[in-house]
């Protein structure tokens, strides 16, 4: 029996359905009236962070090559008689997927044919089919991925930044690998991290737009079987408090730096609760968002660019806030940065500053529900994190300057922080 | 499918609303066309310049708390190409007003603001403010010199540059970085009078912004305006091509070479079986059912991406691949195979029909968003008429393997571009 379960929010005047299919898998429905498209993506908890693991109950760890997650995405889409594109070329739908650190993604959008569509792809994602052969044609096509990615500066920043942070979490580690790492794969690695991450109970199902519960069910009840729930085991090596080291450096042709600063949370083996996270997403406007007096300093110094950035970084076991842009002197702007942190860590936050970013955060929330991809998108993430979609906006509502000030003393440590730098030799 | 409603101010502002209460969003976009020419370099500043700072709020500080207090309003702007014209974009996004807290109207103070920052720059005696211009100055240089960067988007416009050397369209960046360097407050300020006189301006909005109110406000916008005198927006269709040119250029520490290519289509004009082209440079080089990403990609596994793009303004395809230099040659010789494959129609019926199906059906979804639905109908702003995506996507699903050869046949490789490591970090 299917278990259904209606979410509504009065404010934004909008409802979801919550849906426990009897096969064991969670599916959401969110139908936007007057709208043409549907959005749907179907995903499994599982990313390039779970590369040692064990499933079932007497199983052992077993760890597998880097970029296995985002080569199994790949492979997903070919099957022994004709594979998922070439079935999609048939609806019209527009299809595609991507591996995360945390969750691999399966997803398509259209406007007509939806049933069809939705039953390729349930149909393909539960139907692995992998042979050595394949398995070769796509080490080199992914090669190709890998060596485009490193050619990325902002990319090279990030896991340059990541490496000098970490030492064992294996957050560091490039999501589609390298390509030493996926030449070690294998037809029985791909099915043996298949049969462990893409079991119903470890997986989600979002639909969102011109759509509705029963044509949703219809297709699921047909083509899902019921999966016994195995139970999976995430294994990571204790990551220590501190960052591994202060600054690290990698040569691109580039035609100015590019620092990333990145300061290194204690966080355990946890993930933040949405509460921290907004938080911290307040906090880091605060710091040196657009209204920010470091923005404007940094600006008028001639210090970075309109590339300067922040964000919260975060997930099972590693949290860090990461400020990045452009610069000629990378060690000024972490020193701008760390003053400043440390003045709004002895004085406090300006009460009024944080008001007007608590109302951006709340216009920001609303104009997401207008884009059924962010809706499908948001009722996965917040569905793996443990959250509901709507809960945001009261979580919001409940954050006062004393929380920022607090979160602020206690989540990041100026001493505790690393530098990459992307430069021309 | 929504309602467009098209009116013009008395200097000549074209204004595209589409009212719904679809939305939780209200979204307004101002376009600015003119032809592309020596003004380039300051378009470039001012494009950073006019939507940083302004009359009223003179601090980066002030500015944006302006627009943060719009209950987290976007605002930004772009400059790109539109054929051989300049367009730039300003655009601003905000929560419709059934969701201000205080009762207030957060929409139509946020017109008023787009609006005076266009008209009330920062400026005095004839000049912008000097500090602010420098400070503009320097981002639009270091964002001109960051285009290296991005390997995949620098390789495309080194193609343009060299391909279309004799056509506007054809900027030369060393001469755009050199000019911008050498600007000034007073002809930054020359370059922003002309502007506003002689662009063609084009309003579009979607969301519950009333369009009375809207007409109301940029008529007032259009008078403040002196000597309103747009210029005539024309674009040159080169079509064939003598000989194959080959051009090939290296960068260091690259560890993927970038191959570009540019054909001309045959297009003579924006219209000219413009449908048929699009379906042909789809079946060609579009999504994964497409000849290059089956062959290149999927056969040969040459790379991760090989796709081609229709630029209907320029009548122009580019297509693109992230290949191993040594791999340049199997690649050339493959994209060709493939063009002629589309020249000789031996494309099946159920590639033909696949990309059809894709593209309608993209067609029919263009209206789902605030965003979505401005761009749709912005992009038709000097066509005779105005059409919605469903009307796109019936005419789309009109074209036949006949036309799409016809086109094919029309289409020649212009010239082909290499951008090579020069050695790896692996």
């Amino acid at each position: 029996m299917n278990k259904i379960k209606e979410i509504k929010n009065e404010l934004l005047n909008e409802r979801y359905f919550e849906i426990d299919h009897f096969s064991g898998l969670k599916i959401f429905v969110y139908p936007k009236e007057n709208y043409s498209s549907a959005y749907a993506i179907f995903g499994t908890k599982y990313g390039s962070i779970d590369n040692c693991f064990k499933s079932g109950e007497n199983g052992e760890y077993i760890t597998v090559p880097e970029g296995i997650a985002h080569f199994l995405e790949h492979k997903l889409f070919e099957s022994e008689e004709r594979g998922a594109f070439e079935r999609y070329s048939e609806t019209g739908a527009s299809a595609n997927a991507y591996t995360s650190f945390d969750k691999t993604c399966y997803l398509f959008s259209c406007t007509g044919n939806f049933s069809a569509s939705l039953e390729i792809l349930l149909d393909f994602v539960t139907s692995p089919y992998f042979t050595p052969e394949t398995v070769r044609k796509e080490q080199g096509i992914i090669g190709q991925e890998i060596k485009m990615t490193n050619d990325e500066p902002s990319w090279a920043s990030l896991f340059t930044l990541l490496g000098a942070m970490y030492k064992n979490h294996p957050v560091s580690i490039d999501i589609a690998g390298t390509t030493q790492s996926i030449s070690k794969i294998t037809a029985d690695l791909l099915y043996d991290c298949y049969n462990a991450f893409y079991n119903l109970n470890n997986m989600a199902l979002a639909v969102a737009g011109n759509v509705n519960v029963d044509e949703v069910l219809a297709v699921a009840d047909k083509i899902l079987k019921t999966a016994p729930d195995k139970k999976i085991e995430r294994n990571f090596e204790e990551e220590p408090k501190e960052v591994v080291s202060r600054y690290a450096e990698k040569h691109l042709d580039v035609a100015r730096p590019l620092f990333a600063i990145g300061y290194k949370e204690d966080v355990g083996n946890t993930r933040r609760t949405l509460k921290q996270s907004l938080e911290s997403e307040i906090m880091l406007d605060i710091i040196a968002g657009k209204t920010s007096v470091l923005y404007e300093k940094m600006m008028n110094s001639a210090l970075t660019n309109t590339t300067f950035n922040a964000e919260y970084f975060e997930g099972q076991g590693y949290g860090a806030h990461i400020f990045s842009g452009e610069s000629e002197n990378p060690d000024e702007v972490r020193k701008c940065i760390d003053e400043e942190i440390l003045r709004l860590q002895k004085d406090g936050i300006d009460k009024t500053e944080f008001e007007r970013i608590k109302k951006k955060h709340y216009g920001k929330f609303i104009m997401d529900f207008d884009d059924v991809d962010a809706v499908a998108n948001c009722l996965i993430n917040d569905y793996f994190n443990g959250d509901g979609l709507f809960d945001g906006l009261s979580v919001l509502e409940s954050i006062t300057a004393e929380d920022i000030n607090r979160r602020l003393c206690e989540a990041i440590d100026v001493e505790n922080s690393s530098m990459s730098v992307i430069k021309a030799e | 499918m929504s309602k467009i409603k098209y009116s013009e101010t008395a200097d000549g502002i074209r204004l595209l609303c589409v009212n719904t209460e679809k939305f939780k969003t209200n979204y307004i976009n101002i376009d600015l066309f003119t032809p592309l020419g020596e003004d380039l370099p300051a378009q470039y500043v001012l494009t950073s310049l006019l939507s940083h700072i302004s009359g009223n709020y003179p601090t980066v500080k002030s500015f944006n708390s302006k627009i943060e207090s719009l209950y987290g309003a976007s605002f930004d702007s772009s400059i790109g190409n539109y054929g051989d014209n300049m367009r730039m974009s300003f655009f601003l996004e905000l929560p419709d007003d059934r969701f201000a807290l205080y009762g207030e109207k957060p929409s139509e103070e946020a017109v008023d603001f787009l609006t005076d920052v266009l008209l009330n720059p920062l400026c005095s005696d004839g000049k912008f403010r000097e500090e602010a211009a420098e400070r503009e100055i320097r981002f639009a240089l270091e964002d001109l010199e960051a285009k290296k960067n991005d390997k995949r988007a620098y390789a495309l416009s080194r193609l343009k540059q060299l391909m279309c050397e004799n056509e506007k369209y054809g900027v030369d960046s060393e001469w755009l970085e050199n000019e911008v360097r050498s600007l000034t407050p007073e002809r930054l300020f020359a370059a922003y009078k002309k502007l506003l006189s002689e662009a063609q301006i084009v309003v579009t909005a979607c969301g519950s912004l009333n369009e009375a109110m809207l007409y109301e406000k940029f008529t007032a916008f259009a008078n403040k305006i002196e000597n309103r005198n747009p210029a005539e927006l024309t674009s040159e269709f080169v079509t064939g091509a003598d000989e194959i040119r080959y051009f090939s250029e290296s960068m260091k520490m690259m560890n993927q070479s970038k191959l570009v290519i540019g054909l001309r289509s045959g297009m003579e004009n924006e219209s000219d079986d413009y449908f048929a082209y699009r379906i042909m440079t789809d079946v060609f080089g579009g999504g994964p059912y497409s000849r290059l990403f089956a062959n290149v990609r999927e056969k040969l596994g040459l790379c991760y991406y090989c796709g081609a793009r229709l630029i209907k303004q320029k009548g122009i395809i580019f297509i693109q691949s992230g290949i191993e230099n040594e791999n340049y040659q199997k690649a050339l010789d493959e994209i060709t195979e493939q063009l002629n494959v589309m020249k000789n129609g031996e494309f099946t019926d159920e590639e033909l029909e696949a990309s059809k199906r894709a593209l309608a059906d993209a067609y029919c979804g263009v209206e789902d968003s605030p965003s979505g639905v401005c761009s749709f109908f912005a992009s038709q702003c000097f066509a005779k008429s105005l059409v919605n995506g469903e009307e796109e996507a019936k005419a789309l699903l009109k074209v036949t393997r006949e036309d799409v050869i016809k086109c094919a046949q029309k289409t020649v490789i212009d010239s082909v571009y290499l951008l090579s490591g020069e050695d790896s970090n692996e």
